[in-house]
């Protein structure tokens, strides 16, 4: 009987045992879906461990701000080296944890659309928010904010309590409307169909056609015409100007692998990582190389909106209660 | 007499350790270092009260109509025989265990907008302008599944009203009306209470469910403002406050059912009783059951379709699927022996406990920890490992085990409880008189006549566990893949394809060891007496 429960276990713990080498374990907290198989994660892995003697170990979260959280709760007994994913809106909290030191790389070669110039995080690849619909099944998309509250159209969006995305759109609509953008939730509220808790839930919702648009990146349409050769999504053209999400990595400032964290993070910015970017993570990447030819079709926004970091720190609470009036 | 002693005193400590489990991981959140995201931020606050109300109001509605649509379902169910009748009770039985997130998918198919309800409506001209988010949607979800539950429940009840009682009932010409009344009534009445009590807790801290179909911030419950304490602002000591709330209104609600006399939460094996009623009442009786066995079924079989998909070629030579697959399987039937174990030892202090207050308090720990929400459970647990400096990739299948098997707990001890208490009746004496020892009247008295009990709790215990997503959340490396994470994990890259294959392969799995757990067993206990 013993033997029955015994050998099951060793078998979930076998997989582990792997890790018990003797070459120094680089520690990566980051959300699951950049470390799974068909993520960017393996091959930047795979790439990284061909100059460097060492490895390369994924601890993952069902979200980045899950991994960030798991570092403050760890504590001094994190084992976590680098924290990989967090996004701009979320790296003023992180930058005032005092968890995190300073990278030390040149940042003149990052190519983002805004300038960046924390010392904590560096930007690895970057994406625009906007809404996606099926062009077969809307003929008419709306330009702006302005027509979408005016149009009968209903969308799906993210709570911004719980995923980035959401997020994202709370600071979208901040960084327009400014004082007025309760009031805009209280007209934006009767077009959302519903409000799911992470990205998954609500772009499934979307392609099963549960509303005519759902809140997701402009880069989204890209997967559907590689992966699927599916050109019928689009991203809506927003004339307010569409949110930026900038997708962070800083080293931790516990680890005892600095040095080997410092020169993972200037691969990660290298043409030799990044070009796993587009279509392993389905954004825009930070160094200046050839995109796959479909994300040249894709609509790239010309008026990038960016809230200040320390701005979201102070403020982000309120505007959150603000959306959630919106809704009462 | 000694021996007898023993099964008891496991029991108590058993039901003792869950409290003590429960405090733990209170105080652990509690206690847990404050960890501000700044020092000059405004605490906003939470309108907790709106959120109890509206949560109150969901849970009630709810179960009102759940229960309804249970004794529908029951009353019918015991006065037709038709050819599948035993292969609809037992879809129907296996509500239960059904994953809440997958059921609300294939409603979606179902309903939607683009379901199969609007195609038709389409292809007939009709203009169907119907939306299931929103409160209705949370009620329809609810009302589907539990009111299947309550259903099989009730009509257990019914079909054991003594045959003796019935034919006095006939001799009297009894109206349908007043057959009802005067004999299905009180026996569904004394079930009621435990019934409505669990329906209730279910709804309350229904999530997954809630969650899509709800609509927004709305229609929102206690355990969303959790989620969010914990995940965006990192107000521990705010999550297990509100989580402690959860918890007190829960007990509330759950305490009185426990003083109340204990119910089968099983479908029994039904022998209907030919009961003459006029043909407008059977049809009555049919349209209810056609109906409702719709409402269930094409929500099922919608989720299942995928596994027609041609994609399932692909997944299946995927390596990292046979490797979550294993560690479901794995994991599901440790949580399902160890849900089992635990329910045998407590059921067993609880008979041998015969002051009801004393008895009540054994099953309390149960109740609670079920209302925990996930992500609390995650949190304690991961600060408990952290306060251990244990490594928190050796201990996840622990937790994983434990946390699983203490979900289905409820449910087992309430299934297990009649039957054993029948037997305690019926062969303590003479076991006692034989001088048994513990082990020996499991052995030759108990076992035999519990195999088919002992088959349903293993599979509740396995289908609470391969159904998991919350529990996992914080434990989850890539090291470590679970069915249900790799479905998640799927539907966050757009792979929703993948993700519903996924989906209809746990619902497959999870029915059908529910439904052949139960009949081996019974066989082999059968064969071994």
């Amino acid at each position: 009987m013993l033997r029955i429960i015994l050998i099951p276990l060793f078998l979930i713990f076998l997989p582990l045992s792997a890790l018990a080498e003797q070459k120094p374990v680089l520690n990566i907290y980051t959300y699951d879906s950049f470390a799974a198989e068909w993520g960017a994660g393996p091959k930047i892995k795979q790439e990284f461990a061909k100059i460097c003697d060492c490895e390369i170990n994924f601890v993952t979260s069902p979200s980045s701000i899950s991994a960030l959280r798991k570092i403050q709760l760890e504590g001094e007994q994190t084992k976590a080296d680098i924290l990989l994913g967090i996004d701009s809106s979320i790296v003023g909290q992180a930058q005032n944890s005092g968890l995190f030191t300073k990278h030390g790389l040149d940042l003149s070669e990052i190519n983002v659309p805004t300038n960046w110039s924390s010392k904590y995080f560096i930007p690895f690849d970057y994406g625009y928010f906007a809404f996606i619909y099926n062009r077969e099944k809307l003929s008419k998309p709306p330009s702006s904010f302005a027509q979408l509250i005016d149009s009968d159209i209903k969308i799906i969006v993210q709570d911004g309590r719980s995923s980035t995305v959401g997020f994202g759109l709370i600071l979208w609509i901040k960084s327009i409307y400014k004082e007025k953008a309760k009031q805009f939730w209280q007209k934006l509220s009767p077009k959302i169909v519903t409000m799911t808790k992470g990205w998954s839930e609500s772009y499934n919702l979307f392609l099963k056609g549960e509303a005519d648009m759902v809140l997701s990146y402009t880069t989204s349409p890209a997967y559907h015409l590689i992966v699927e050769q599916d050109n019928r999504f689009r991203a809506a053209q927003f004339s307010e100007g569409h949110y930026m999400q900038i997708e962070v990595a800083g080293i931790v400032k516990t680890s005892k692998n600095k040095q080997l964290a410092r020169q993972f993070l200037r691969f990660l910015i290298s043409k030799e990582a990044q070009q796993f970017i587009p279509t392993g993570n389905w954004m825009y990447p930070v160094a200046k190389i050839k995109l796959p030819e479909e994300f040249t079709k894709l609509y790239k926004p010309n008026k990038p909106l960016l809230l200040d970091e320390d701005l979201i720190l102070q403020n982000g609470q309120i505007w959150i209660a603000e959306m959630l009036d919106g809704f009462k | 007499m000694a021996s007898n002693n023993n099964g008891k005193i496991i029991g108590l400590v058993l039901s003792i350790a869950i409290s003590i489990l429960l405090i733990a991981i209170f105080s652990a959140i509690l206690g847990a270092k404050p960890i501000s995201i700044s020092s000059t931020i405004q605490p906003v606050n939470i309108d907790i009260a709106h959120l109890v109300r509206m949560s109150l109001i969901q849970a009630f509605l709810s179960t009102l109509f759940s229960v309804l649509a249970g004794i529908l379902i029951a009353y019918s169910l015991n006065r037709l025989e038709f050819f599948g009748r035993k292969i609809i009770i037992a879809i129907f039985a296996s509500a239960i265990i059904a994953p809440g997130l997958v059921i609300a998918i294939g409603l979606l198919a179902v309903w939607g907008r683009e379901g199969i309800i609007a195609n038709l409506a389409q292809i007939l001209g009709l203009n169907w302008e119907f939306s299931i988010f929103g409160l209705k949607g949370i009620l329809f979800a609810h009302i589907i599944l539990n009111g299947a539950f309550a259903g099989t429940i009730f009509l257990a009840r019914l079909d054991n009203i003594a045959i003796h009682k019935l034919k006095i009932a006939q001799s009297l010409n009894l109206s349908p009306l007043k057959r009802f009344m005067v004999l299905d009534w009180p026996t569904i009445k004394a079930a009621l209470p435990h019934v409505s009590a669990i329906i209730f807790l279910l709804c309350f801290t229904s999530f997954p469910i809630v969650l899509l179909l709800g609509g927004g911030p709305a229609n929102q419950t206690l355990e969303v403002a959790i989620y969010s304490a914990v995940r965006l602002d990192f107000n521990l000591k705010l999550a297990a406050q509100i989580a402690l709330i959860q918890l007190i209104i829960c007990i509330f609600i759950i305490l009185p059912s426990l003083f109340s006399k204990q119910v089968n939460l099983r479908a029994g094996i039904s022998r209907p009783y030919d009961w003459k009623e006029n043909k407008y009442i059977r049809l009555f009786q049919f349209i209810i059951l056609f109906l409702f066995f719709f409402a269930f079924i094409l929500p099922i079989i919608a989720v299942l379709i995928n596994l027609f998909s041609t994609e399932i070629f692909t997944i299946l030579q995927k390596q990292n699927f046979w490797r979550a697959t294993f560690t479901s399987l794995i994991l599901g039937s440790l949580s399902a022996i160890l849900t089992t174990l635990i329910a045998i030892f407590i059921v067993k202090a609880k008979i041998g406990i015969k002051n009801k207050y004393m008895g009540a308090i054994i099953s309390l720990p149960l109740y609670a920890y079920l209302v925990v929400p996930a992500v609390v459970l995650s949190l304690g647990f991961y600060i408990l490992s952290l306060h251990l400096r244990i490594s928190s990739t050796i201990i996840a299948p622990f937790v994983l085990i434990i946390a699983n098997s203490l979900l289905a707990l409820p449910f087992a001890v309430s299934l297990l409880l009649p039957s054993l208490t029948a037997i305690n009746l019926r062969y303590n004496k003479l076991s006692r008189s034989l001088n048994l020892s513990e082990f020996k009247r499991w052995h030759l008295v108990e076992w035999p006549l519990l195999g088919r009990d002992i088959g349903i709790i293993l599979g509740l215990g396995f289908g609470f566990s391969l159904g998991d997503l919350g529990v996992i959340s914080l434990f989850g490396t890539n090291e470590f893949m679970t069915l249900p994470w790799s479905m998640f994990l799927a539907s966050g890259a757009y792979r929703t394809n993948e993700s519903a294959i996924i989906g209809a392969i746990i619902l497959l799995l999870i029915f059908s060891i529910f439904w052949f757990l139960p009949i081996i067993f019974r066989k082999w206990a059968n064969a071994k007496s």
